[in-house]
């Protein structure tokens, strides 16, 4: 396999689009979406189950393309068995999938979680962007409020674009580019040695820093056509802050960028980042995977 | 029979108190106005009211105000507001202490952090262990280890608010270059100071002697318990008490209530008070139910009131001129440079920073501030080291921190 095919695709558009299918009372939900996103952005659809290849699991498979009226024809279906994850992760870069979608808890109980769930691993380890569906709808959700992380990485500027691709096709209405803003420190380093004028000067010029920041991103932003762009600065915890936000909100969507380091049990155990957001879905997550190094 | 304070006993300890609070608040501010840090100030007014000097030109007034060797009542009472002290300013350390962010940096914070800690650390202990003489220290085998091991960590914490300030003063804060020194100072308090717990208790100063053995293990379960179950807990209850109860006094009450009993519970268990405090300060800081509003109240009280109180009364009871040996200050001036240099910038490279850049993170982390000054008053109580000893390490805090700033923007090389 000529891995290089993948080194620098770009995120999109999405020309495959790979589903992780677990035989879970989910199946024809996971499935419904697949077809709508598939039939949104023209991309071939890859079912693959990594497990025993059994009469009962075809059956129940040829039953949900029958209910949902999905083309068998234009439908690849892989039997694989193995390591969930990595055999997974494996054929997906062997089919350069563009996008995988996987059914997900909206929040795990606690020895799972730190045990890592087959969902949230892929999430870490993934090579192609992950589509994490907490909610799956047989007719397939409508992504109406996208809420996208704007935080300061070379990657960030993929993932809005791949957002507004991901939005234009989906009739999404709107895209809230949120901005988190620690200030980790400043509380103990100000209080005996700043005038009140002072800390709330210095404070402010953070925020309109950030918000700088992010409008030089989302400025570059390209084919915003018909979408609306919109900025918004959030103060608090990366990862917590936006996964608040994207919850307060009752956003469809929250998309972020794939992890820059390796996540482990140590980052889970002292949750930062996007652990955060893996550790309680706050709506469908979409991790995009911009393969710049 | 059990004793109170007398009337005229209140009087003076009221009188002290506010003598120590107006005089460090002014002398600070007016400090500030020459950028020198408040607790300069605060250390100066300490040695104008104690013995350096009111002592010796007006005795009558230092012992009247500060009768800490004629008046037990006031000086018992004395005593337990510094110790307090102590307790909410490593408490407030704690909370700054995120190890999210050290996590966050990854590779480049631990190996900076490491490098920074590991270099000082071993280079002090080998100074003090094979020339104890040269601090002017006479003592046996054990105390000899437990110095030199104070040495080591002395010599390898960094001042965390104070590079903080330097930071955002350069407009160095919010950069990657920032986070990674930040991110490592965080790593060098969070060893040193647990480093340092294990150090007092071994020092022997209390009655009840822990095995060393015992005394890791208890650190480790109180550590593990308190950064693993305890912090979860305080994440479900923060919400409850930010919302339910009054603001901003519930989250102050309970807060402080919390920090005070991990400190009864280390000191109980013969570690210091300081493990518990520093602790349940990481487990209240870190978390992320915290609002910011409630970290500032805290900040401000503790460091408006007990920080210049316990900053003050280092003055009042160590004669800073008696006790200055320009040989002990030069050793632990180029001990103190030397090893944090060498071990920060090593660790800084080896995590990935250009040679310019690690240098300029070596020369923030070498600020020492009034975690050095906290630090060395702990173990001067502890009888750890000698008052030469202590002024030395309090004359280099300064050094190191009013020198950091302008060798940090001589050699960093950062897009801002």
């Amino acid at each position: 396999m000529d891995y290089n095919k993948l080194k620098r695709r770009a995120s999109y558009p999405f020309e495959t689009i790979g589903v992780a299918v677990a035989f879970s009372p989910r199946l024809e939900a996971i499935l419904g979406e697949a077809k709508v996103l598939s039939e949104s952005f023209g991309a071939q659809l890859l079912l693959m189950h990594i497990g025993e290849r059994t009469r009962s699991k075809e059956a129940k498979l040829d039953e949900a393309f029958r209910k949902l009226g999905i083309d068998e024809k234009k439908t690849k279906v892989i039997w694989h068995e193995g390591n969930p994850v990595t055999t997974l992760l494996e054929l997906c870069k062997l089919n350069i999938v563009d996008l995988l979608v996987v059914g997900a808890m909206q929040k795990e109980n606690m020895l799972r979680y730190y045990l890592g769930s087959v969902a949230r691993k892929i999430s870490r380890k993934a090579k192609c962007s992950v589509l994490l569906l907490s909610q799956p709808k047989r007719e397939g959700t409508r992504f109406k409020k996208i809420v996208v992380n704007g935080v300061e990485n070379p990657k960030t500027i993929h993932t809005i674009n791949t957002s507004v691709y991901f939005g234009k096709h989906l009739n999404s209405k709107q895209i809230t580019v949120a901005t988190e803003t620690e200030q980790p420190v400043l509380a103990m380093s100000m209080t005996s040695e700043s005038t009140a004028g002072e800390a709330s000067k210095m404070r402010k010029e953070f925020t309109e820093e950030e918000l700088n920041k992010v409008h030089d991103i989302v400025i570059n932003v390209s084919e915003r056509e018909g979408i609306e762009i919109a900025e918004k600065i959030i103060k608090g915890k990366p990862g917590f802050a936006i996964r608040q936000y994207a919850e307060t909100k009752k956003s469809d969507l929250l998309v972020i960028n794939s992890p820059d380091l390796k996540y482990g049990i140590i980052d889970r155990i002292f949750t930062h980042d996007m652990e955060y957001i893996l550790e309680d879905l706050p709506c469908n997550v979409l991790m995009v995977h911009s393969r710049i190094s | 029979m059990i004793e109170k304070l007398s009337n005229n006993d209140l009087v003076i300890l009221l009188l002290a108190i506010s003598t120590m609070l107006i005089l460090a608040r002014i002398v600070s501010e007016l400090g500030k106005k020459l950028k020198l840090p408040m607790v300069m100030g605060e250390l100066l007014v300490g040695i104008c009211l104690g013995p350096t000097l009111l002592g010796k030109i007006y005795p009558q007034a230092y012992e009247y105000l500060f009768p800490l060797k004629t008046n037990s009542h006031v000086a018992l009472a004395l005593d337990g507001i510094f110790s307090l002290s102590v307790i909410m300013l490593l408490f407030v350390a704690g909370m700054e202490v995120q190890l999210s962010i050290v996590l966050r940096q990854g590779k480049t914070a631990i190996t900076t952090g490491l490098g920074s800690m590991i270099i000082p650390f071993f280079t002090g202990f080998g100074i003090a262990w094979y020339f104890p003489d040269l601090f002017g220290m006479e003592m046996d085998e054990h105390h000899r280890l437990v110095f030199s091991l104070f040495l080591g960590t002395a010599l390898s914490i960094s001042a965390l608010p104070v590079i903080a300030r330097i930071l955002m003063d350069l407009n160095l804060f919010k950069t990657n270059f920032g986070m990674i020194v930040i991110a490592s100072a965080m790593f060098n308090d969070l060893v040193g100071w647990l480093f340092f717990s294990f150090i007092l208790s071994m020092s022997g100063q209390t009655s009840n002697h822990l095995s060393v053995g015992y005394t890791i293990m208890y650190i480790i379960l109180f550590g593990a318990f308190m950064l693993f179950i305890g912090r979860r807990i305080i994440d479900r209850a923060l919400p409850w008490i930010q919302t339910k109860l009054s603001w901003p006094g519930g989250v102050l009450a309970m807060s402080l209530g919390l920090c005070l009993l991990c400190a009864a519970f280390t000191q109980s268990i013969n570690i210091h008070a300081i493990l518990g405090a520093f602790i349940a300060g990481i487990a209240i800081g870190d978390s992320v139910q915290l609002r910011e509003q409630a970290r500032d109240i805290i900040h401000q009280f503790v460091t408006n009131f007990f920080a210049p109180l316990f900053f003050v009364s280092i003055g009042l009871e160590v004669n800073f001129i008696d006790n200055f040996d320009l040989k002990i200050v030069l050793i632990i001036l180029v001990l103190a440079y030397v090893g944090k240099v060498i071990g920060a910038t090593g660790g800084a490279m080896l995590g990935g920073l250009k040679k310019r850049n690690a240098l300029a993170v070596a020369f923030g982390l070498s600020a020492r501030g009034a975690m050095e000054i906290i630090l060395g008053r702990l173990a001067l109580d502890a009888n750890l080291i000698t008052q030469p000893i202590f002024v030395a390490l309090v004359i280099m805090a300064f050094v190191t921190s009013l020198t950091s700033g302008p060798l940090i923007r001589r050699f960093v090389e950062v897009e801002k």
